[in-house]
């Protein structure tokens, strides 16, 4: 089903918490004043390496309006977070590790005077040789960055012997991919107001996509109990994984605690470059032998993820990128090297697609050479390549059997590019046309070994409402709108008789993060889970109250009504307000895990989602400019929840890979950003996007699939860049292997041609 | 001149302009940022800071009747003028512009919206029967990153259909 307002008819549904967001009324975290606030500074390196001499914070203390001016010796706990390896400092003690290092916290009556104090704290820096790639970090004379030296994380996978699969191939495909350092720009930059309560306790209202996980890391550097720390993080100007990890909410607190105020810290836009995460920029290497049909033989990959300053999730992003670059191909003959490499550059960390991106870009590319090179069809060469329900998973664990990688491998056809192949008449001789398609699949969830809880409770709150409670965030994608869709059809009720509360650590149980495309599958089997022991509560109270039959209730529109064949025969018999003033919640709870593999292969998946996606692009050769003038996508994701949630998810993602393809690069040199803005760093604008990007749903799922709608929020991102580069490639015989692709790659010399005057 | 002169001591002048209708007079210093005296002095918050370059749109605002980026706009240029944010677009009740971004998905996180139907009301209050093309022209000034432009795209459909 294409996706649009038509098809989805009646679940296309203006979005609970839309009105207050179209007339600017929502409050974002970042908005919130509170009396007698402060504003909090954070004191950056500027510097990629260095040794700290000495910090001299007097000149800022004394400065009239300033109250607080913080260092490594006021942490009252731990000096470090990540959500993984905690090893980025709140504060720097000796070493500068990274440009955004913060070396000190100011808070002051205005912006203004936090700003003047900033420069009055005298650093002095040893500065120390800048180690700015992965490869240099890895020579052997380089310096080491932490005690355990340069590299954060490798990973190993061998399956067969590589050397026999390529002995047995009759061509080798070899090349070098890389990625760049892409920027997750969150219209809404970092920032919250921290305020300390008078019972003691510290209120922080700052987004993140896992509060309890921020209570946790900031109760272990503030050295108190998490139960002294409430986290409001809801609603968020976007996130796309890059505010899963703290960043403001150390200094904040730190700074409120010591001033006993509430403080505001709101990043500017070039301070969130130069301390935020971004995509970790990847080499890859792959050589894919094949049989002379075109069945992959063996597949060697390296890959070099240049991971920055500190850990945060650079680990976890280098698992997934080694699982993600065999994709949804059998392959009898694997040996993949992945290292995750520390530099003095930014920090890279969680980012929509999580690793998948670089990998996917690599993997598609391999088989559209491939393909060339045997003079086949590229879709017909994955056709043979490709796993069946089946099969097991990329590294060899099992997986919930799938038929997305077969459904949105035949249903991509039903695009109307699919019969444009091949022609390339374009209006001008210099406008060149062509079009690509690639196909992937991407896991969701955490993976194997890592906690992956969810859970949520269901209650009649005193008002009378049927009340949920989930500790997942929304940053925009919709979490509000599905579960109040999910409500209403369970519960056949008014909107007005439902209840959401989220983001707030006081009112919400733990339910996992909300990343790695997981939210939508947990609240769906959350709300399974409590549905029948909350009705069986429920109707049991009514039907002591009431005397009718405890099955022949069911709710309805303002409360518990009579079941008939009839429905003018059904009747109110209770409203939810008359069943709350009875003093009872009815209250259910859940806890589960999210489906994990059972073979213990660190980081593996076990539910995944399939995309294909068609793409068309017009290259002037006169300009090297590429216009992506309309694509398409099928999804294999399950059920659709949300069908306004779903198509923007996918829309939003593709365009974040349009720009992924083409445009977008926090440029780095010798440590230190040079796109400092929006002006530099290059997002898409509408006049980058085509108006026709159509979405196909493939809800179908095995007959024996019990895991309901996957999640959709990462899988629109990661195949669009493969299928751009092919529709290069077939414009122009240019192939890309770097990202963004540099218009100077596909400028057309024309030096030597005749000029006609 | 000791630093605390440098701060607090600043020039100050009387700015009157009309606000979302009402006139107000604050005493500011002439380069003040308009989207200051928005968001911080008057907390009108719906007007959002994001690039303060003038590149994303974020904090558009209307100065009679024609969009403005209030990050690029200083105290003394507001001398005057008529001001309207996305808090005076909707005062009684939603206008079809917003509820055109509600109906066909035209925002995720929301950050960027008040800026983009600040800047349409702009185009279709100059000219109700701006086509399609002057619209997405007028819009391009605004960056969105949820959205991918699908649900902005049918917002513009739907205007000028």
């Amino acid at each position: 089903m294409w996706l649009d307002r038509n098809s989805s008819k009646e679940n296309w549904k203006v979005r609970p918490d839309g009105k207050e967001k179209v007339t600017g009324q929502l409050r974002y975290l970042t908005d919130l004043a509170f009396p007698d606030m402060l504003f909090g500074r954070v004191l950056r390196s500027g510097i990629p390496h260095a040794r700290i001499k000495s910090v001299d914070v007097s000149g800022a203390l004394q400065f009239p309006g300033v109250l607080a001016v913080l260092t490594h010796h006021d942490i009252p706990g731990l000096n470090g977070f990540g959500i993984s390896n905690p090893d980025q400092p709140v504060f720097t003690e000796e070493w500068v590790r990274y440009e955004g290092d913060a070396i000190a916290a100011v808070a002051a009556i205005s912006k203004e005077v936090a700003e003047k104090a900033l420069e009055l704290i005298q650093v002095d820096y040893e500065e120390l040789p800048i180690v700015d790639t992965p490869e240099k970090a890895l020579e052997p004379e380089a310096p080491s960055l932490h005690v355990d030296g340069n590299i954060l994380h490798q990973t190993i996978f061998k399956k067969g012997s590589i050397d026999k699969g390529f002995a047995e191939a009759s061509l080798i495909i070899e090349e070098t991919y890389t990625t760049p350092r892409q920027m997750h720009t969150y219209l809404e930059t970092e920032g919250g107001v921290f305020v300390p309560n008078e019972d003691g306790r510290l209120t922080v209202y700052a987004p993140t996509q896992h509060g309890y996980k921020d209570r946790m890391q900031l109760a272990r550097i503030l050295g108190q109990p998490e139960e002294t720390i409430r986290i409001i993080s809801s609603p968020i100007g976007g996130s796309f994984g890059g505010k899963d990890e703290l960043n403001v909410q150390p200094y904040g607190a730190l700074l409120a605690l010591q001033c006993g105020r509430p403080v505001k810290m709101h990043f500017s836009r070039w301070e969130s470059v130069t301390a935020g995460l971004k995509r970790h920029p990847m080499k890859i290497k792959m050589k894919t032998g094949v049989d002379q049909r075109g069945k992959i033989l063996a597949h060697k990959v390296e890959i070099l993820s240049d991971t920055g300053a500190y850990s945060t999730l650079g680990g976890p992003v280098l698992n997934f990128a080694t699982e993600h670059s065999v994709g949804p191909y059998l392959i009898p003959h694997v040996d993949i090297n992945g290292k995750a490499v520390y530099t003095n550059n930014g920090v890279s960390g969680e980012f929509r697609g999580f690793g998948g991106n670089q990998v996917i870009f690599a993997l598609e590319g391999q088989l559209d050479r491939i393909a060339e090179k045997l003079k086949v069809d590229p879709w017909e060469l994955r056709k043979i390549n490709l796993r069946r329900k089946n099969d097991l998973g990329p590294l060899g664990q099992r997986i919930v059997p799938t038929e997305g990688p077969n459904q949105v491998f035949e249903t991509i056809k039903q695009s109307s590019l699919w019969k444009e192949r091949g022609k390339k008449q374009t209006e001008h001789p210099w406008i060149k046309k062509g079009i690509g398609l690639a196909l992937a699949m991407h896991g969701s969830g955490l993976g194997y070994g890592i906690p992956d809880h969810a859970g949520g409770t269901i209650r009649l709150n005193k008002y009378g409402e049927i009340e949920v409670a989930f500790g997942h965030e929304e940053f925009g994608q919709g979490l509000l709108a599905t579960l109040e869709i999910l409500l209403l059809d369970h519960f056949q009720c008014n909107k007005e008789d439902i209840n959401i509360i989220i983001g707030d650590t006081d009112l919400v149980p733990k339910s996992g993060s909300s990343t790695a495309s997981r939210t939508t599958n947990m609240v769906w089997q959350a709300l399974n889970r409590l549905k029948e022991p909350f009705l069986t509560l429920l109707f049991a109270k009514v039907s002591a109250l009431t005397g009718y039959e405890k099955d022949a209730l069911k709710t309805g529109r303002e409360g518990i009504w009579t079941q008939s064949t009839e429905k003018v025969n059904e009747r109110l018999v209770m409203t939810y307000a008359e069943l709350a003033q009875m003093g009872e919640t009815f209250e259910c709870s859940t806890e589960f895990h999210y489906p994990v593999t059972p073979d213990p292969i660190m980081g593996g998946h076990y539910l995944y989602t399939s995309t294909a996606v068609i793409a068309e692009v017009e290259v002037n050769q006169l300009t090297g400019t590429v216009v992506v003038k309309q694509m398409d996508h099928t999804i294999a994701a399950g059920p659709v929840v949300n069908p306004m949630g779903y198509l923007g998810q996918i829309e939003g993602g593709s365009i974040m890979a349009l720009g992924f393809t083409l445009t977008e690069d926090a440029v780095m040199s010798a440590g230190k950003y040079v796109t400092k803005n929006l002006d530099t760093y290059l997002i898409p604008t509408i006049f980058d996007v085509p108006e026709q990007n159509g979405v196909m749903a493939i809800e179908e799922l095995p007959t024996d699939d019990q895991f309901g709608p996957r999640g959709v929020g990462e899988i629109g991102s990661v195949a669009l860049a493969p299928a751009i580069v092919a529709a290069i490639k077939e414009a122009t015989g240019i192939w890309v292997t770097e990202l963004p692709i540099k218009p100077e790659r596909l400028m057309k010399p024309f030096m030597n041609e005749v000029v006609l005057g | 001149m000791n630093e605390k002169s440098n701060v607090q001591e600043a020039s100050k002048f009387l700015l009157s302009m009309e606000l979302n209708g009402n006139s107000i007079n604050v005493e500011v210093d002439p380069s003040r940022r308009l989207i200051d005296i928005i968001r911080t002095d008057m907390d009108l918050t719906g007007t959002k800071v994001s690039c303060e370059v003038g590149r994303c749109g974020a904090c558009m605002v209307l100065i009679n009747g024609k969009q403005h980026n209030s990050c690029l706009t200083m105290a003394y240029q507001c001398e005057g003028k008529k001001v309207t944010t996305i808090e005076g677009i909707s005062e009684e009740k939603i206008d079809p512009i917003q509820q055109a971004f509600l109906e066909e998905g035209g925002f995720q996180c929301g950050y960027c919206t008040p800026g983009m139907v600040v800047s349409l009301k702009a185009l279709l209050e100059e000219n109700p029967n701006s086509s399609f093309e002057e619209l997405k022209e007028g819009v391009s000034g605004n960056l969105c990153r949820c959205t991918g432009y699908g649900g902005i795209y049918r917002v513009l459909r739907r205007l000028t259909t």
